[in-house]
């Protein structure tokens, strides 16, 4: 059997509050590709930030070994002396350098005189490129290059530092299918010369079609460890879920009625790059109906909210109706008069301004309805911000309590207050219970109850699998900017919705 | 959070105590009613150009193109008087007017073009020096035709009777203490805490008491001047603008988070448009009044205003990142500066010290802004 040349024991790593890694015990052997999969937050990018060194030696329990010998990573660089070289999601490229600086870029070959030896530089990194079968001409600017042969850069550039272990971050995730097989190529050619890869992606053909061994990591906890020979798709996918559905949903299914928004053959390009992000989304959401949205982290779901609240995006074509209506708006200030809202993922960065108080916020979206001779009708506010605070149960002192001291579950109900105090018909709540705690939650659920009660309809997007079925009235999933199936909730299970959301809906699950 | 904010006022209060009893101690004329009525005009002018200032600060923009558009705006209503014989108030008109496009150019351009405030304006400031020079061929033009007064000169040289003086600020005083009656009144209705009765009725007794000073102190000159009603005008406007009207709200919500204000409905191209098409007006404004009080447009008017103004802001607690400061903090910001600058010149202090205790003033001011926003 080939020897380990990177061992991690019993590694726990908590954040304050959370545990994000358990005990987890994993090895990488020479000249060997290693799968990492598991669902959103179960801990993969933890383990790389400590493989990595990015959260320093000392930070967390238990221990690694590189080559048989204990290592204490203390940052990026000592983990690069040790031969290990990460290859991120965000590319690390200059673009406004060539192919050859960017691979030498600090550590140039200097001449005796001390300044860069740009003959070397070119002429070496030619040679790198050569080595590993990449055809790209060293003195083209790296901003002419695709995602894909940026990606083959950033290998090169590990490569040429003598690195002896890759991570691989999701490193297909913006790549074309013909980009996705060369790097396969590349990485099974990097195999044969020795060296050892950690492959981390959710996307299961892939990990079957290169991975000598796959890892499946749930909740913080490394669950099991295949030999690919002998593991089936829908084995891992059983691996990778499988979190209680003990918690309370307590969704109370009101009678759908009237179309409320109805999306027609959406196709969205992100405005920067003009990359297709979202192609051929249809679904009409009917009154009084909770419609989840499910999918892997990427797979559009965020974008797809805020493409068609009027954020985001370009559109290619397709259509949206709202109540009935053709829906042309294009800015959220308009949108929102039309009856559509949204409720951020993140809300300290959409939701609230930090330094104002939960009355400024509260009625921020509201001011225009509250006016009487162009002036704030400052007893009309008082009356409304009162509503919301009451029946929200916001626990603030008052509504003149600033938000930023706020816990998240209370942020998070001035964020929906201020959303529900423009009186809309659909409601968009992105990932509306992260980070508050299960009181808070509970609270939030039975607020969505109301409002589909209340003959509105609502646009659930959320990462936790338990919640999405128990708080949807239909589950769509995404993949990939597409839709991967439509799921009535007592049809589905977590195994159908992950399976769905990587792209794997054929599988049969038994 | 409330005890910075108290803090800060407080501080405010002391540094313009320590400044006034400092000059005069060394210069007796400093408090003379004749001195005093000079720094009105003076502070009228500063504070007027700093209260458009605020709101292009809030949202979290700049305008460094301010004091060339002063003598600008103001160049242009002089060559219109002197040399085309047009009457003063159709002169200060059309000046008005095309202060008003340009700003309200310069806004569309960076809400649309998405090119930094600062580079806009700064590309303003050049320009529009460059225009006020080609306005008046370098040279100097008098505000009035063959000597005779007209609306522009009397913009710093008139001065309300004492009578109406009075009967003014007794109007005011009483409109102050209904207001704040008011507001009390239905912040308890709602409520909300409420200061007490004793704290209140001071605040309002020591307000009305400075009212009524500062109108005895310029009746002993000539009355209040002109510039200051017009400064009164514009900052209650500004006041009402920023705490009592969505446009208000907004600006602060754009400043604080422009990201979340996007989303939570804001229409922020038009509010910041908006802001600085305000701007436009103000900058007409203080470059009629500023050109008023210097006699003539020539060259240097305007220089460096809008440091100044910028520095009221920062010193009367405006946050330059934008979501904070108050009309009130802005007022109190422009009279230290005010004071400052009066006062060097009744000492007879050189330009060259001058140029460097107003730096010093604004840097020590920008450092305290930074010390308190952490």
């Amino acid at each position: 059997m080939k020897p380990v040349v990177l061992q991690a024991e019993n590694i726990t790593k908590q954040f304050p509050g959370v545990v994000a890694l358990k005990d987890v015990s994993f090895d990488l052997r020479a000249a060997e590709i290693h799968g990492l999969c598991g669902e959103n937050g179960a801990g993969k990018s933890t383990l790389i930030k400590l493989i990595s060194g990015i959260y320093p030696y000392g930070s967390y329990e238990g221990d690694f070994f590189v080559h048989g010998q204990l290592a204490k990573f203390r940052s990026l660089a000592a983990a690069q002396r040790a031969g290990i070289a990460v290859i991120y999601q965000e590319l690390a490229l200059v673009n406004d350098m060539t192919v050859g600086e960017n691979i030498f870029l600090g550590s140039e070959p200097r001449t005796p005189q001390g300044l860069i030896d740009w003959h070397k530089v070119y002429h070496e990194a030619r040679v790198l490129l050569q080595k590993f079968n990449v055809e790209i001409d060293p003195s083209e600017p790296v901003a002419k290059l695709g995602m894909g042969q940026k990606q083959l850069i950033e290998i090169v550039k590990a490569l040429s530092k003598n690195s002896n272990m890759l991570v691989l971050d999701e490193p297909t995730a913006a790549l074309g299918e013909h980009e996705v097989l060369t790097l396969l190529d590349i990485l099974r050619d990097l195999r044969n010369r020795g060296i050892a890869s950690i492959y981390v992606s959710h996307k299961l053909d892939e990990l079957f079609a290169v991975c000598d061994r796959i890892t499946v990591l749930r909740d913080g906890g490394s669950v099991a460890a295949f030999n690919t020979e002998q593991a089936t798709k829908a084995q891992i996918i059983k691996y990778m879920v499988g979190r209680e559905l003990g918690e309370l949903f307590p969704r109370r299914r009101s009678k759908p009625g009237a179309a409320a928004l109805e999306v027609e053959g959406l196709s969205v390009t992100d405005g920067d790059f003009g990359q297709r992000v979202l192609t051929d989304i249809s679904f009409s959401l009917h009154v009084g109906e909770v419609m989840g949205i499910g999918g892997l982290m990427g797979a559009g779901r965020t974008e797809l909210l805020m493409h068609l609240f009027g954020a985001w995006g370009t559109r290619l074509s397709g259509s949206v109706r709202l109540n009935g209506r053709e829906l042309r708006a294009q800015k959220p200030e308009e949108i929102i008069r039309r009856g559509m809202v949204l409720v951020s993922e993140d809300r300290r960065r959409y939701g609230l301004i930090l330094d104002k108080t939960v009355g400024f916020n509260l009625s921020l979206s509201s001011l225009a309805k509250l006016t009487k001779n162009r002036l704030i009708d400052e007893g009309l506010e008082f009356q409304k911000n009162n509503h919301f605070f009451q029946s929200l149960r916001v626990k603030a002192p008052t509504l003149e309590a600033p938000v930023a001291k706020l816990s998240g579950g209370t942020q998070q109900k001035v964020v929906l207050g201020k959303a529900l105090m423009t009186e809309p018909l659909v409601i968009f709540l992105d990932e509306p219970t992260r980070g508050i705690d299960v009181g808070a939650k509970l609270e939030i659920y039975e607020i969505v109850n109301q409002l589909t009660d209340a003959g509105k309809a609502v646009l659930l997007v959320s990462s936790e699998l338990p919640e999405l079925i128990g708080m949807s009235d239909r589950i769509l999933v995404l993949h990939e900017g597409r839709i991967a199936g439509e799921f009535d909730r007592d049809e589905a299970t977590q195994e159908i919705l992950l399976a769905a959301a990587m792209g794997q809906a054929h599988v049969m699950l038994t | 959070m409330q005890t910075t904010k108290s803090f800060r006022d407080f501080s405010l209060v002391i540094a313009l105590v320590v400044i006034c009893a400092f000059f005069a101690i060394a210069s007796p004329q400093f408090l003379s009613a004749r001195n005093l009525s000079l720094l009105t005009t003076e502070l009228s002018i500063t504070a007027t150009l700093a209260m458009g200032m605020l709101l292009v600060i809030l949202p979290g923009n700049i305008d460094l193109s301010a004091g060339s558009g002063v003598g600008l705006l103001g160049g242009i209503a002089s060559v219109l008087v002197f040399e085309h014989n047009w009457p003063a108030p159709l002169a200060m008109g059309a000046a008005s007017v095309t202060g008003i496009f340009i700003w309200f150019c310069m806004g569309n351009l960076i809400v649309r073009q998405k090119i930094p405030a600062f580079i806009i304006t700064l590309g303003g400031l050049l320009i529009f020096k460059g225009l006020f020079w080609l306005v008046i061929h370098n040279s100097t033009i008098p505000i009035v035709q063959g000597g005779r007064a007209n609306l522009y000169s009397v913009l710093t040289t008139f001065y309300l009777p004492p009578l109406a003086g009075y009967t003014l600020a007794t109007l005011i005083v009483i409109a102050l203490v209904l207001e704040k009656l008011r507001a009390r009144k239905a912040r308890q209705a709602y409520g909300f805490g409420v200061e007490d009765g004793e704290v209140l009725f001071l605040k309002l007794f020591l307000a009305a008491q400075l009212i009524f000073l500062f109108v005895i102190v310029t009746n002993k000159f000539r009355g209040i001047p002109l510039s200051a009603g017009i400064l009164g005008v514009i900052a209650f406007a500004v006041y009402v603008l920023t705490a009592h009207t969505p446009f208000g709200r907004y600006l602060y919500a754009i400043g604080g988070n422009e990201e979340a204000a996007v989303i939570s409905g804001v229409p922020v191209e038009k509010v910041v448009v908006g802001s600085f098409t305000i701007m436009g007006a103000i900058v007409a404004i203080t470059g009629f009044m500023q050109t008023s009080y210097s006699g003539t447009s020539t060259t240097t008017v305007g220089d460096l205003m809008e440091l100044d103004a910028i520095a009221a802001c920062v010193i009367g607690g405006v946050s330059l990142k934008g979501g904070r400061g108050t009309v009130l903090g802005v007022l109190f910001g422009a009279l230290i500066m005010a004071c400052l600058l009066n006062g060097m010149t009744l000492l007879a202090v050189s330009p060259e010290f001058k140029f460097i205790a107003r730096g010093a003033v604004l840097s020590l001011a920008v450092w305290m802004d930074v010390r308190l926003a952490r």
